[in-house]
């Protein structure tokens, strides 16, 4: 039986019936359609459905959407602020740490959370704060460097 | 996820109206926390008969409280949450916590809770062995009010609790650690993002000779059904001034107590061989954080 409830994302106020069993991934994505949210494994273990809910990075597809009503939701869509990316989305073309693309949204999101936690964190801090996030492309040099560059311009 | 269908999804503002819930719907109700783990059921079509949840994110529950009895830690209480409290950042007698919650990634760390990692009786969990070797007991609530239950006695099985069918589990006490106590936390994983292959938890007290007059040491990761203590490694360490040597033997007395798994992560005899190292290097962990 679904329900009718309002759902916080970008800042904006979405009111729509979601099933009770419904991700928050699958609404974002095949509700709102924002799909800058990427579905990878659909079980908490590559990363490409980082959003942020109340400022925190979590896994989009095993939060259920009936448990973040009324909680802020921020995608890879709510970064960027008066057609002016993230400058964390910036370095990441600067650096060049963006391959095929699928891992990016949710590894910028996971990077965005450190960012505004620790702004001059080290290498062994962004590692971390990544590993929850698999790129089979770029090998992580790359996205690490991109990170880096994001702090020191002051993201 | 799209695999089960659901026909309702509560979100009780008490521990009265969750226990109502348990009662009417038996069964079929599933208690619903940060979600990381109901998810990974979800995902693998093991939430067959399950037709409501009961989520219980507005029950407060969400509070780390020390006091002179330990620390006392709410169902809803984040693993970051707890990672970052005070005593677990500072204590050695902590230690054990600490290292267990170093492990998950950050987006398991902020959305699965305290009171899901330890209900969820899953063998390959972190948390409830490092609280294993703490001592620790879990608070549940039902229609015949609240308990107290040990840690050692909470599983029942694979995924199975002790909880009777209309409690829920409202928290976690972590007795204050003796002074001078230590505790360390290891795990071994095949990458960054799973479950353990092994885990173990020591806990040791020394006193002024450098003689241990107590040691807990607990195993998890799928070397038993649910997580043990060995009292064979703990009997052997008791007593003993803790050379490299006594904690080597520990890591094969540990032997005796465990009955290994095999799964798609590692067979039995590998699990059997990596419990002992890693016994002996989370006792040595542990010694070190002594000095």
């Amino acid at each position: 039986m679904k329900q009718l409830i309002s759902l916080d994302i970008n800042g904006e106020i979405h009111e729509l019936a979601v099933a009770p069993q419904a991700s928050l991934l699958q609404v974002l994505r095949e509700e709102l359609g924002l799909i800058g949210t990427k579905k990878g494994c659909d079980s908490g273990g590559c990363g490409c459905c980082t959003v942020h809910v109340d400022g925190k990075a979590v896994y989009s597809c095993m939060v259920y959407a009936l448990s973040v009503q009324d909680k802020p939701v921020v995608t890879i869509e709510g970064l960027a602020e008066n057609g002016r990316l993230d400058p964390l989305q910036q370095a990441f073309i600067d650096a060049g740490a963006v391959q095929c693309g699928y891992c990016t949204c949710g590894t910028i999101m996971a990077a965005r959370e450190l960012l505004s936690a620790v702004s001059d964190p080290d290498e062994e801090q962004i590692r971390h704060a990544i590993a929850g996030n698999l790129c089979r492309c770029t090998g992580y040099q790359k996205i690490v460097d991109a990170i880096k560059l994001a702090a020191a311009n002051g993201a | 996820m799209t695999l089960t269908t659901l026909e309702n999804y509560f979100l009780p503002g008490s521990g009265t109206e969750v226990v109502e819930l348990l009662r009417e719907h038996g069964e079929s109700a599933m208690i619903l926390a940060g979600g990381s783990f109901v998810h990974g059921l979800a995902a693998r079509d093991l939430l067959a008969g399950i037709d409501v949840f009961i989520d219980i994110q507005n029950l407060g529950l969400a509070d780390i409280v020390a006091g002179p009895d330990g620390l006392q830690i709410g169902a809803m209480v984040r693993l970051a949450d707890l990672a970052s409290a005070p005593d677990v950042q500072s204590d050695p007698g902590l230690g054990a916590v600490k290292d267990a919650l170093h492990y998950p990634p950050v987006q398991i760390m902020n959305a699965a809770t305290v009171g899901g990692n330890i209900a969820a009786v899953c063998p390959y969990f972190d948390l409830p062995t490092a609280c294993l070797a703490l001592g620790g007991k879990v608070t549940a609530q039902g229609s015949a009010g609240s308990r107290d239950i040990d840690l050692e006695d909470f599983s029942a099985g694979l995924f199975e609790s002790t909880l009777g069918k209309d409690e829920f589990l409202t928290g976690l006490v972590l007795p204050q650690p003796a002074p001078g106590s230590a505790g360390a936390f290891i795990k071994l994983e095949s990458n960054a993002n799973d479950l353990a292959i092994v885990n173990v938890a020591a806990q040791i007290g020394v006193d002024r000779q450098g003689v241990c007059h107590f040691a807990r040491v607990a195993l998890g990761g799928g070397v038993n059904e649910t997580p043990l203590r060995s009292a064979a490694a703990e009997k052997l360490l008791e007593g003993r001034k803790l050379t490299g040597e006594i904690l080597k033997e520990a890591g094969q007395a540990v032997q005796a107590d465990i009955s290994p798994m095999a799964d798609h992560r590692a067979s039995a005899e590998y699990r059997s061989a990596m419990a002992g190292v890693l016994t002996e290097r989370a006792l040595q962990r542990a010694v070190d954080r002594l000095n």
